[in-house]
């Protein structure tokens, strides 16, 4: 390769993607058409999954990412590429749907499953089409394994598709068998497994935590992540990344700082009870940094920035972590302000070059630039 | 030191804002109960637009398990984390330390003579933004 091969190679070469950006629906009636009609009222006229907690912000979203026509923050895909992605240099933006991701927490598990193939449709449809830095997540329904294989077969080989997500909010820890079947289509596609959060305590899912209800939005919000370690602590002792060794899982928006306790903890526990588990043919947190992708927002910020660094360093950010920005959710992390402390090698790693590897995005995609006209 | 014409005098009603611009610099200028603050609109946790928040009041520090609402309209709230900044003062509810940036205000009211740490002039023309 001669210099100015490499040369232009590094300049088509992605330098953020931001792995947690939420598109929506500028009015419901826009999923009528890939839905079918059986559904049509049900989901004109009700809540997918209720919602007993409530922010002080009044909204989920941020106040000034409202769409020039008035509409929902993020429901107007030329919008988000102007505010957005253009804004902040934003090579790739990972969709990660919203509210219906929640689907897998309904009480009928075909309306569930309904709603998961119309979103996917209208996806690919309304947002992938639009412009080639929009990536797509498959949104299954997990409560019938069956039906989320055949959505991830349908539709998890689409060239913009590039990982499956689910809620984070359950019955049954991730790692279990009850989940296995969906993993092996995943790995036969070659799609990572996302969780995202926001479903705790929802629809038919237990309580955000085994002790109950958190009486506070800001309560609930905080103690997210001890779901996240549920299911991590089961992927691992279930035998999952033995079973399925192609499989990487996405743990978007469950926080981070946590990760050292959880690895160390296992990790001693394993040298004593390594019997009770005896398909794992490693340490714990070997299989966690090789199979587990972490996003950054909300990224922690302690006083003392340089204690982050340190529980990076713990966690081999470098290879395991990504950016996100949760655009356009209240608790955004600006792209340009939230990595600033990181080291450069490792903010380099975690801005672009672990989602690259793990997505497959090794060039810049080819756009026209500018969001509306 | 210069003075740059901002508003007009009744131009801006109480609990209400506007947003201007000068030298490049945008700033939100807030009359809370008849009395003018400037402050540049950029929020100094993470830079969102902090003077497109909402002006509003707030849960008043109580006794646990009890509520009560407040200062109605001199609290401005970030449009991104929700941040609560006292807009009489410019700081965060929670750290202080972590304040809006000022900018200086001068007003022809005499009874709004004390907007400001800054100095005041009086003016017939308006409120003037010093930079």
């Amino acid at each position: 390769m001669t210099q100015q091969q490499q040369s232009t190679n590094d300049l088509d070469r992605p330098k953020l993607i931001d792995t947690d950006v939420h598109n929506t629906f500028a009015s419901p009636a826009e999923l009528l058409p890939y839905l079918p009609k059986v559904w049509h009222e049900q989901w004109l006229n009700s809540e997918l999954i209720g919602n007993p907690w409530y922010s002080s912000l009044g909204s989920v979203n941020r106040r000034d990412a409202v769409t020039p026509s008035g509409g929902q923050p993020g429901s107007d895909p030329k919008y988000m590429i102007e505010h957005h992605l253009d804004a902040f240099d934003i090579d790739y933006a990972i969709l990660t749907g919203h509210i219906v991701i929640n689907c897998s927490l309904h009480v009928d598990p075909d309306y569930g499953s309904a709603i998961a193939s119309a979103y996917n449709d209208y996806m690919v449809d309304q947002w992938l089409k639009v412009d080639p830095r929009f990536k797509g997540s498959l949104v299954i329904n997990f409560s019938d394994p069956e039906a989320a294989v055949k959505e991830i077969q349908r539709l998890g080989g689409h060239p913009n598709i590039v990982q499956v997500i689910m809620c984070s909010g359950a019955r049954i820890p991730f790692g279990q068998r009850h989940y296995h079947r969906i993993y092996e289509a995943a790995e036969q596609m070659n799609l990572p497994v996302a969780i995202h959060p926001g479903s705790e305590g929802k629809g038919l899912a237990y309580p955000p935590t085994p002790s109950g209800y958190p009486t506070r939005y800001m309560e609930w919000h905080n103690i997210l992540p001890i779901n996240y370690m549920a299911h991590i602590n089961s992927l691992v002792c279930e035998g999952v990344f033995e079973k399925f060794p192609k499989l990487k899982f996405v743990a978007i928006e469950g926080g981070i700082a946590w990760l050292p306790h959880l690895m160390w903890r296992m990790d001693k526990n394993y040298k004593a009870l390594r019997d009770s588990t005896p398909w794992l043919k490693r340490l714990p947190s070997e299989y966690i940094l090789e199979h587990i992708r972490l996003t950054t927002q909300p990224i922690e910020e302690p006083a003392n920035h340089k204690q982050l660094v340190e529980i990076f360093n713990m966690i081999d950010a470098g290879k395991t972590v990504m950016f996100a920005s949760d655009y356009p959710h209240w608790d955004f992390d600006n792209p340009k302000l939230a990595l600033a402390k990181i080291p450069k090698e490792m903010r380099v790693r975690i801005q672009s070059e672990n989602a690259i590897e793990l997505y497959g995005l090794q060039q810049k995609a080819k756009h026209e630039g500018g969001g509306l006209e | 030191m210069s003075r740059h014409r901002v508003a007009g005098v009744d131009e801006i009603k109480a609990g209400e804002r506007k947003l201007v611009k000068v030298n490049g610099m945008e700033f939100g200028i807030f009359n809370v109960g008849g009395q003018y603050h400037a402050y540049r609109n950029v929020c100094p946790h993470a830079g969102a637009d902090v003077c497109v928040g909402t002006i509003c009041g707030t849960l008043l520090p109580t006794p646990v398990y009890e509520y009560s609402y407040g200062r109605e309209n001199e609290i401005l709230r970030c449009p991104w984390h929700g941040w609560e900044f006292d807009l009489k003062t410019g700081e965060h509810l929670v750290d202080p330390d972590m304040r809006l940036r000022s900018g200086k205000l001068e007003s022809i009211s005499d009874s709004s003579e004390n907007l400001e740490r800054g100095e005041l002039e009086t003016d017939e023309d308006g409120i003037f933004l010093i930079l």
